[in-house]
């Protein structure tokens, strides 16, 4: 242990003052030395890091929800039924202040995060401004609790990505540590805002990263989980809905949660359509009116909530009401439309906020909306309402994020019912093939490229064709050369071939590449063992694996060895660098700058 | 040499002598005692923030508590004005503003039951019951839910939890389990499961300590369930430690009544000062039998017989309504068309005719056979009708309670 100060000197001379101390003292050294019982690797430190991540954005997120239920009580009063006068002022006058302070001061604040978050991973090494987290935190409280048709899980994803990037700025982790931790804030983000760590981390990666992949799973897991942990301590355990009992009576019911699939699917289409035109014509508009166009957001919205006030802010409390038949079909059909566009209106004037929670306030009530009309179009079929409300939701989750894992994976978590699974994955699918079917683009994607950022994309690289070893690899004309046949015989092998290069087996999946002059150089006897003129072994590829791989393992050889993965000493064929460029070249892979560009 | 040659560039240490970090092995960073000191720091900082947000959430649940403590109130006073959908409405507010106060979903419940939201209700009572699978009071308002719903099976599966679960709010839970119990057996007798209802029943007898003040609903119970036996007998009791009781008394009576003992009725009626309008209802009923029955004490002569020609035709008027031709023509009243089993009619018809030149006070006086055979007529006659034949008049159900008593319940 370095201690510098004298005084820390004396302490530690006070502290060793007696052998027994002495003894103990260091035995503690030695427990926490670089060999010691306690100390850890970066990979075990990254990992108690995430859960410090989680606990301490489990805090953020704690405070923020609590910022919106304090903004939302202080700007509209705590009646669920707000005067008419305070509705429409509200949004108006809050609006222009966020608007003012978005423009000027936190530029990066605005819309919903996700795709800011995505663009720190990919573009900024992990980085996100202190600032910009509490310009996202305090912006976007005034924002729902003002009333403006949004939801503050993004925001969270946002705000807790920027905790992980402080934190790991503060302890000067390696930039490529810095951009693994983006993610793992961001999952603890969303996880304490949505009460659901499954949601979070399948968001993350379907959303956020935007590829598979195991590297970084496990801390973003544990910042989840311990950021739920905050959150139900301090919140409490309570379910984010109360959902009703569920059972799945007759197959053929499915069909009519099938029309749900068919609806949910034309809804986010028009939504994606919405945003996809409003928010580059808003943009595009004089640089005075940014400053209003929240104002004018907040005022149409706040209109529109002296009839239905369930518009206003996340709408939690009426997706519960709805998922217990407490609306009748008209209603449930004009809140799914109001929604739809108070959110559209919000978000394209670049109100900061999220979508998650508006896109399940429309998904329930087009579910519910669905449901009531189905109920009285058949009466015969069972159309509980309560697990419409929440297949739409799932649905409109599908359609409109593009995220399908996330969207059966978050009915089931918050249902708690695997039941519903067939529905949910009926619905989602149909959903999101009819989202996909009119809007190629997924949302999070196309805002990106509408902030003239191009970011992965899991969906696209899904679609990517993955070209293997075998689609590269060719037989070889002759056997492998092996490493115990005497040199003499070997080369009686090569003066039967052209080949240039010969693979050996040295046994046991060892192999190796030997050129022809150095198996003819005649300092070598026929008698010798081919073995005795292998200088290095090269590595041996798989059919299966891709050609990245093989790429990788290449370096300057000139040809690599395709075995059997049953048996390693199974020559199935030869990959050289040529084989790899020519299947390249003949595959016709499209390049980066062919992709649409919205 | 530069500061950054000097320094590590993964942990920022400064090299060793070797020009290697002290702290690195070969491919990866080995966290030694001097990196405890961040670490430190952040169990420091995760200390403060945790401080922090217990000070703003205590601070905001407080100011939450009060406005949820006013919701509940607006949310009582709404459920008093039976305004449930208000209430619903209020205690959901309160709920919100709570974070899930238990005391509050369970009001929420109740308003949520009676405004007619029976899904939401069941679905906040299941909620709970996750959570608190032994509460009996969960168990018992889910039990009566889906009795609402005619879910028999469910709701007596949750009357049984409720009977075997806990009440955390009691300190002496007996009570509570006997009113459960009763409660069941209240419903297992409205679904007509007598002997079930009986089981339930004899089981709170055996744990109800014999002055309890549940003792009279008890009785009430076993009344209703057919025991009147069970039933007087425990009102007896109940008059053995205070003969003055006036509703064992009037349970007495109703449960004598029951059970086909006009006359202790008529007696336990009498102790009842003052009379009240149960007791009086009761005593007219009695009289009006009384009035139709010729066998009763002191009823000879020409009282016997005025009882027997008017049963006659009290039956006759009742069989008239029911359409017999015969019955309509010595009465000159009644439907033309005949309701029910014609020939069981016709029979009832041919009785008539034998006993209708019979009915006068000169030909019945000492000839106890016509009389009774006359009775027999008109009790089988009224029972016959009470089927087919539309809701009878109070002198018909008196004749028919006499019936009861004579020919027996089964007939």
């Amino acid at each position: 242990m370095k201690l510098h100060s004298e005084r820390s000197r004396e302490l530690l001379a006070k502290v060793m003052a007696t052998p027994v101390r002495r003894k103990y003292f260091e035995t503690l050294r030695r427990m926490l030395g670089p060999e010691g019982l306690i100390s850890i690797r970066e990979e075990q430190f990254f990992l108690v890091l995430a859960i410090a991540i989680g606990i301490l954005a489990g805090f953020c997120v704690v405070l923020f929800r609590v910022a919106i239920g304090a903004a939302r009580i202080w700007l509209l009063g705590s009646s669920m039924h707000p005067a008419w006068p305070r509705v429409v002022l509200v949004p108006a006058v809050t609006g222009l202040l966020i608007a003012v302070v978005a423009v000027r001061y936190f530029p990066r604040v605005r819309g919903s995060g996700v795709n800011q978050t995505k663009g720190a991973l990919y573009i900024y090494d992990g980085y996100i401004g202190g600032g910009t987290a509490v310009g996202k935190f305090v912006l976007s409280a005034l924002a729902i609790g003002s009333g403006q048709s949004l939801g503050p899980e993004d925001p969270a994803l946002q705000i807790g990505a920027g905790v992980a990037s402080a934190l790991g700025r503060w302890l000067r982790l390696s930039k490529e540590r810095l951009r693994m931790l983006a993610p793992v804030g961001a999952a603890a983000g969303v996880a304490a805002a949505f009460n659901a760590p499954i949601t979070a981390v399948l968001f993350v990666i379907e959303e956020v990263i935007g590829r598979w992949t195991a590297g970084i799973l496990g801390a973003v897991v544990l910042s989840a989980v311990s950021s739920v942990v905050v959150e139900r301590w301090f919140l409490g355990d309570e379910p984010l809905f109360r959902v009703p009992l569920y059972r799945l009576d007759h197959a053929g019911e499915l069909l009519a949660y099938a029309v749900l699939g068919v609806v949910g699917g034309a809804a986010s289409v028009v939504f994606v359509k919405i945003i996809k035109y409003l928010r580059p014509w808003l943009r595009r508009q004089p640089q005075w009116s940014q400053y209003l166009q929240p104002a004018v957001a907040g005022m149409l919205i706040g209109f529109i909530a002296i009839w239905y006030p369930q518009v206003m802010g996340a709408g939690y409390e009426w997706m519960n009401l709805a998922m217990h038949n407490r609306f009748p079909w008209e209603v449930l059909g004009i809140l799914a439309g109001l929604k739809l566009l108070a959110t559209a209106l919000s978000f394209a004037t670049g109100t900061p906020g999220g979508l998650f929670a508006p896109v399940l306030f429309m998904g329930a009530m087009l579910g519910g909306f669905v449901a009531t009309v189905e109920q009285q179009l058949f009466p015969a079929i069972a159309v509980p309402v309560g697990a419409y409300a929440l297949v739409g939701m799932g649905a409109l989750f599908a359609g409109i994020l593009r995220a399908p894992m996330t969207s059966v994976f978050m009915i089931l978590e918050v249902s708690g019912n695997y039941s519903i699974i067939l529905p949910v994955m009926i619905c989602n699918s149909i959903s999101y093939l009819i989202s996909r079917g009119f809007q190629e683009v997924p949302l999070f994607d196309l805002l990106s490229r509408q902030d003239g950022l191009d970011l992965p994309s899991l969906e696209e690289e899904n679609e990517q064709a993955i070209l293997r070893v075998e689609d590269a690899m060719h037989p070889t004309m002759g056997r492998a050369l092996l490493g115990d046949e005497a040199i003499g015989a070997a080369r009686g092998i090569a003066a039967s071939t052209q080949e240039t290069n010969f693979l050996v087996s040295l046994g046991e999946g060892r192999w190796s590449v030997l050129s022809r002059e150095t198996l003819l150089d005649p300092g070598h006897d026929d008698g010798e063992q081919v073995r005795s003129l292998i200088r290095a072994r090269v590595p041996r590829l798989y059919q299966d694996q891709s050609l990245d791989v093989a790429l990788r393992f290449m370096k300057d050889r000139p040809l690599l060895p395709v075995v059997h993965r049953g048996n390693l000493d199974l020559l199935m064929g030869v990959v050289s660098v040529e084989d790899i460029l020519r299947t390249y070249r003949k595959a016709g892979l499209a390049e980066p700058e062919t992709a649409e560009v919205s | 040499m530069s500061e950054e040659t000097a320094n590590c560039t993964i942990c920022r240490q400064p090299l060793g002598a070797n020009g290697r970090c002290q702290h690195c092995d070969e491919d990866s960073h080995v966290w030694t005692i001097e990196d405890w000191r961040p670490l430190l720091t952040l169990a420091l900082m995760i200390a403060l923030g945790f401080s922090f947000t217990r000070l703003v959430v205590s601070s905001f649940d407080r100011r939450q508590s009060a406005l949820s403590w006013e919701f509940y109130a607006a949310g009582n006073r709404a459920m008093d004005e039976g305004r449930y959908g208000q209430a619903a409405e209020d205690y959901e507010s309160a709920v919100i503003s709570s974070h899930g106060n238990a005391e509050f979903r369970m009001k929420l419940t109740d308003a949520l039951a009676d405004s007619g939201a029976t899904s939401e209700a069941l679905a906040q009572l299941h909620d709970f019951r996750e959570q608190r699978p032994e509460d009996a009071q969960v168990n018992l308002k889910l039990a009566r839910l889906k009795a609402k719903q005619q879910d028999v099976d469910s709701a007596l599966r949750y009357y049984k939890d409720a009977i075997e679960g806990v009440w955390p709010d009691h300190s002496d839970p007996a009570p509570q389990k006997t009113a459960a119990r009763m409660e069941a057996a209240q419903y297992l007798s409205s679904l007509g499961r007598k002997d079930e209802a009986e089981g339930v029943l004899l089981d709170v007898a055996a744990a109800l300590p014999a002055n309890s003040p549940e003792q009279g609903r008890l009785a009430a119970l076993f009344l209703a369930n057919g025991d009147g036996m069970r039933a007087l007998s425990i009102y007896q009791a109940q008059l053995e430690r205070n003969k003055n009781d006036a509703a064992a008394l009037m349970g007495a009576a109703n449960a004598s009544f029951a059970a086909g003992s006009y006359a202790t009725a008529r007696r336990y009626l009498e102790e009842i000062k003052p009379e009240s309008v149960e007791s009086a209802a009761l005593r007219a009923k009695l009289e009006r039998m009384e009035a139709l029955d010729p066998f009763a004490k002191g009823a000879m002569g020409g009282v016997r017989t005025g009882r027997t020609i008017r049963a006659f035709h009290l039956a006759m008027d009742r069989l008239a309504g029911c359409g017999v031709p015969f019955a309509q023509k010595m009465t000159g009243k009644g439907k033309s068309v005949a309701a029910g089993d014609a020939a069981q009619w016709g029979g009832f018809a041919r009785w008539a005719e034998q006993l209708a030149p019979l009915m006068s006070e000169a030909k019945l006086r000492g000839k106890d056979d016509v009389i009774e055979s006359t009775m027999r007529f008109a009790f089988q006659a009224e029972m016959a009708a009470q089927k087919d034949c539309g809701k009878p008049t109070l002198d018909d159900e008196a004749l028919l309670m006499l019936a009861r008593e004579r020919l027996g319940a089964g007939q």
